[in-house]
């Protein structure tokens, strides 16, 4: 038997209180719902207080006694006696199988509120919605009973069950297993929030990492063995340590790690505090060791027979606190395309450790791969470049408009006489967002490819409008006013220096003082003797030249 | 001299190095993964082998690149997680994204080496070492479909100066597991470690270009098997046995016995 607590009147916080502390009075068993509703299991209680008459009246007095009038009711099903509170005023008892005569007369709309509740239960606990949830709006649902005719919920509970799945889908059985006061889902209690938090002090200050991590494995066992009972994981984890200093007062030192995804296995949280603590140390010995874990509900993890396994988020985390340790935060990554026509651009996102079941796609799908064929024997791929950050300084000899020779002073490009050229493309940017003196006059936005003559490279004035881009992924992408926030580019990467012999200056910087630079070049890609094919450039404002990149 | 062999070979299988013993190998079956060019799977019994460390070498301008990025295309787009390790810093995201790789699935971990060290040579040997143990890192965690190590445009001189146990381990920590460990170079590295060695190269010399009036157009590029002890495991471990794989080879060579080595595949690649 479940007995509902509905409070009428308008939500405030005491009132609230007020409900959850008389449910806890007569059952550790009850279910929140909303701040004004609260669902108790009273099975059991009637050998305490007697029939659910005087269970009914024990509840309403209690809530008197504590200044809250509210409508009781009690039935066989919870989503009966939910329906039921809100419907009808007072107290209501209804006995076990006589649910959907109860709930015939009352109107359809009621189901909106109860479906609203039922989901919020689902969502604050963690609880993974599944079809037979009231995850869909019931405004759709509702919408269209409506239009059919139906007014109360005996009439929804009537119609024949397949008929009503074939026009609506299985969530239409969810909302006329609610009409007829079935429940969907067994009672979730609520319980009290629990302050995960564990402490040593030590006899003699801990100077070193090593034996701080049998420390911090002796303080993360019971509390992991706590979050696992109360299925929850760690979303922040605290490490709090008082060091050992010559003044007076004892000095805290904190640490605050945000975990990717909740977590609780002990080797895991260890490893990523030792981690941070390794990057971070602390400045002095430590006596006092404490750990406080913000808990979050626990992951659901369903696993598919059909794709390989990806690495938990507990390997993908401790992979990528290694990875930093050892390359640095800003190095690793997943990289992503920025919407900009400057070449080389790209940004780095953080890895996302909570890896879905893998995704399959059809095919190679996404860019412009999917305009090859999927499959043949003579296969076409792609062809890719190797970005050279910074762009690598070039003497370039020209004759009759066109690059014959290409030499530089770096390691590894010997550079050669050019054998093919094709060329020249000029690409420009970003000159909205600095001062237009300092890129040497009023370059149109976007300039395509000119005629095969140096000197006639076309730019397309009047409208910007962009005409046969180069590369279609650079076309996809639109100059956009913004500044390139956390974006890269080929020559912002530091480096050496540039002989002076070959031009005085380096590469420019393409982001100074947080704002994007102009860009203004003149594109070749060229085959030298040895066989190699690269893209070099002319800066224009400069007239340098730079190896910017290699086909390969 | 024969029983110091077999002394000097179960010394090796003791201490579990008898993977460069080329007398007896051991008969296990390996998964493998297409890369995306079918007559290159065909000739290589499905693709890539998995729990292997397989090579893909070639000069400058010779589309191992290009047949890199379809790889890793290939794995994403079955739902797999990839990881690069880019020890030179040179991958170009636009040709990522145009050559259908899905970037959030790629962990892409950015070497320091530095264009220009100037007298301190010895910075760049350290920063790829210091790529070599990310790489480490990143097959130990597991479960990453393809797992590539980029040091095609490093100088010979600074690969050999790794040890060579450097290949053994990894191959070590690579056995049994789903990973493909690719390494990308301008020549073989693993020597005997390698299960897979491709080279690529442009079709002829100077030819291998095609260059239009004014757009480069591509490259026409060659793929040969130069090494496959991983596919002779295979064969060898189910000689006589009629095996299924073994039938499809056949057929795709006429019913023909085959070299398994030096066969070339024909690839082009094109301009976005």
């Amino acid at each position: 038997m479940y007995a509902c607590l509905y409070r009428p009147s308008a939500p405030d916080a005491d009132a609230a209180v007020a409900v959850d502390a008389i449910a806890r009075e007569f059952s550790p068993r009850y279910e929140r719902h909303d701040d004004d509703v609260v669902a108790i299991d009273v099975a059991g209680l009637d050998r305490l207080l007697g029939p659910p008459s005087t269970i009914a009246d024990e509840l309403r007095r209690e809530a008197a006694d504590r200044g809250v009038r509210v409508h009781v009711a009690i039935a066989g099903t919870c989503a009966a006696a939910l329906i039921l509170a809100h419907a009808r005023p007072g107290v209501t008892i209804i006995k076990r199988g006589e649910e959907a005569d109860a709930l015939a007369p009352i109107a359809i709309g009621i189901l909106e509120r109860v479906g609203h509740l039922q989901h919020s239960v689902l969502v604050r606990n963690g609880r993974r919605p599944s079809v037979l949830d009231t995850s869909e709006p019931v405004g759709t649902a509702l919408t269209t009973f409506k239009a059919w005719g139906l007014k109360t919920l005996g009439e929804l509970a009537a119609l024949p069950p397949a008929d009503l799945t074939s026009r609506l889908g299985r969530h239409a059985l969810v909302w006329q297993a609610l009409a007829r006061g079935d429940d969907i889902r067994p009672l979730i209690p609520t319980l009290d929030e629990e302050r995960f938090e564990s402490s040593m002090d030590l006899d003699w200050p801990i100077g070193e990492l090593e034996p701080l991590s049998f420390v911090l494995t002796r303080l993360l066992e019971p509390l992991s063995t706590r979050l696992e009972r109360r299925d929850r994981g760690a979303a922040v984890l605290h490490i709090l340590l008082r060091l050992v200093t010559r003044g007076s007062g004892a000095e805290l030192y904190a640490r605050r790690l945000e975990l990717p995804s909740p977590m609780r296995d002990v080797r895991t949280l260890r490893t990523l505090a030792l981690l941070d603590l390794e990057s971070h140390p602390p400045p002095a010995g430590i006596d006092r060791v404490s750990i406080v874990i913000d808990p979050t509900p626990g992951r659901v993890l369903q696993h598919t027979l059909f794709t390989r396994a990806h690495p938990t988020p507990e390997q993908l985390s401790t992979l990528l606190a290694r990875l930093a340790a050892v390359m640095g935060q800003d190095r690793i990554g997943v990289p992503a395309t920025v919407d900009t026509y400057r070449p080389g651009a790209f940004a780095m996102t953080a890895f996302k450790t909570d890896q879905g079941p893998g995704a399959g796609d059809s095919g190679l799908g996404a860019g412009l791969q999917s305009q090859l064929p999927a499959s043949s024997p003579h296969s076409l791929l792609m062809s890719a470049l190797r970005r050279c950050r910074p762009p690598v300084p070039a003497r370039v000899a020209i004759a009759d408009g066109r690059p014959i020779r290409v030499t530089t002073d770096r390691h590894g490009f010997a550079g050669g006489v050019v054998v093919h050229c094709a060329g020249p493309w000029r690409t420009s940017g970003d000159w909205w967002a600095g001062s237009a003196g300092e890129v040497g006059g009023t370059t149109p936005e976007r300039s395509v490819r000119g005629s095969s003559e140096c000197e006639c490279a076309s730019e397309v004035s009047g409208g910007g409008a962009p005409r046969a881009l180069r590369n279609d992924a650079r076309a996809s992408a639109r100059d956009s006013l913004e500044p390139l926030r956390g974006a890269h580019a080929p020559s912002n990467s530091g480096g050496g220096g540039v002989p002076a012999a070959i031009n005085k200056s380096r590469a420019p910087r393409e982001v100074k003082n947080g704002v994007p630079r102009a860009f203004n070049r003149d594109e070749w890609d060229i085959s030298l003797s040895d066989g190699a094919v690269y893209r070099i450039f002319q800066d224009r404002d400069t007239d340098a030249w730079f190896i910017d990149a290699i086909v390969d | 001299m024969a029983l110091a062999r077999a002394d000097l070979e179960s010394l090796l299988r003791a201490r579990q190095l008898d993977r460069t013993l080329t007398t007896t190998l051991p008969p296990v079956e390996y998964d493998a993964a297409a890369c995306g060019i079918t007559a290159l799977d065909v000739h290589l019994g499905g693709g890539f082998p998995r729990g292997q460390v397989s090579e893909l070498v070639g000069p400058r301008s010779s589309g191992r690149t290009s047949l890199l990025h379809r790889m890793l295309a290939a794995a994403t787009a079955h739902g797999e997680l990839v990881a690069l390790v880019d020890a030179l810093d040179m991958f170009d995201v636009e040709s990522a994204s145009a050559a259908g790789i899905h970037l959030d699935r790629l962990l892409w971990i950015r070497g320091h080496v530095v264009s220009n060290p100037g007298m301190c040579r010895d910075m760049n040997q350290r920063a790829l070492e210091q790529a070599l143990r990310a790489f480490t890192l990143v097959l130990q965690a597991g479960n990453f479909g393809l797992v590539a190590f980029d040091v095609a445009e490093a100088p010979s001189h600074a690969i050999r100066r790794l040890p060579f146990t450097t290949w053994l381990r990894l191959q070590r920590m690579v056995e049994g597991s789903q990973t493909i460990c690719l390494l990308v170079g301008s020549e073989p590295m693993a020597r005997s470690s390698a299960g897979l060695t491709v080279k690529v190269g442009q079709r002829s010399e100077g030819k291998g270009q095609r260059f239009g009036v004014r757009l480069f157009d591509g490259l026409d590029v060659d793929a040969s098997i130069v090494s496959a002890r991983w596919r002779r495991f295979v064969l060898d471990a189910h000689d006589g046995s009629n095996d299924q794989r073994r039938s499809v080879l056949d057929t795709c060579e006429g019913g023909a016995p085959r070299e398994l080595n030096n066969v070339r595949v024909s690839v082009s690649t094109i301009c976005a």
